[in-house]
């Protein structure tokens, strides 16, 4: 096998494009609020990024509302749905009744 | 086989996570397909990583490109947030392109940017700062995987280039 090239030489793995490619960039500073309130719960939570993911996916909703990112569900970007009990959407609300 | 640099990659992913160097060749499972596959699973990751953030230029680059925060500490399978600033000082727009690194080596197949702005060629005028957002996720297989037992802190590095000057 040709290894060398294969197995990155002397940068290691070769650069992989992002798996959704490119953000847009936010020129118009559209989405600096909700950038903002994620920098600032990062830093007054340790810099974990589980206690920050709300603002993080306000962040990207905007994104999605200002055209900066390509709308999709957020479950399928790792946002789960809250366990709220009053914020129940009807599919889940009909899952359980299969259920049970 | 011989193939571009961007074909190889695959195939050392491939070899690495040990589907099997004589075996079938199956398709990349994407991100979200990884996503979905966990969270049918119910996979639960307890290792916490610190994500650190370094940011450089190029020689004759003039923007100031820097983190935008210290760390983000995140568990495999969370999907993370994380953001670059960037300043165009010169008296010109200029277009960059970058392309980043991940450290450790052998920790970088599985580090997932599921998007962010390298790439792509970017412009900034004259003056203008800029937040540049990279999307990621450590797998989770880091966590079944005993050679990433020493591994707590991974490092993004991202160098701008200039691409043009207008």
């Amino acid at each position: 096998m040709s290894a060398g090239g294969a197995f990155g030489g002397n940068r290691g793995l070769r650069p992989v494009p992002p798996e959704k490619g490119v953000f847009p960039l936010d020129h118009l500073h559209q989405c600096d609020l909700e950038k903002k309130d994620y920098l600032n719960c990062l830093k007054s939570s340790g810099h974990q990024s589980e206690k920050c993911r709300q603002f993080s996916k306000k962040y990207l909703e905007c994104r999605m509302e200002k055209n900066l990112m390509a709308r999709q569900d957020m479950s399928e970007l790792g946002f789960r749905k809250e366990t709220e009990t009053n914020g129940e959407t009807s599919e889940e609300k009909n899952s359980k009744r299969i259920e049970v | 086989m011989v193939g571009g640099s961007y074909a190889a990659v695959p195939l050392y992913r491939r070899f690495c996570q040990a589907t099997g160097y004589g075996g079938t060749i199956q398709r990349r499972e994407s991100v979200e397909e990884k996503i979905a596959r966990h969270a049918k699973d119910g996979t639960v990751t307890e290792r916490e990583i610190a994500v650190q953030f370094n940011a450089d230029v190029a020689d004759g680059m003039p923007w100031k490109f820097t983190p935008t925060q210290r760390e983000v500490r995140v568990k495999p399978g969370e999907s993370a947030l994380a953001f670059y600033t960037a300043e165009n000082r010169s008296s010109t727009p200029i277009t960059g392109v970058s392309t980043y690194n991940v450290t450790p080596m052998k920790a970088a197949v599985y580090f997932n940017k599921i998007q962010c702005f390298c790439f792509e060629e970017q412009r900034l005028l004259p003056g203008e700062q800029i937040d540049m957002p990279v999307f990621f996720y450590i797998d989770p297989e880091f966590e079944t995987d005993s050679r990433m037992d020493d591994i707590n802190n991974i490092i993004l590095s991202y160098t701008f280039f200039k691409f043009s000057e207008d």
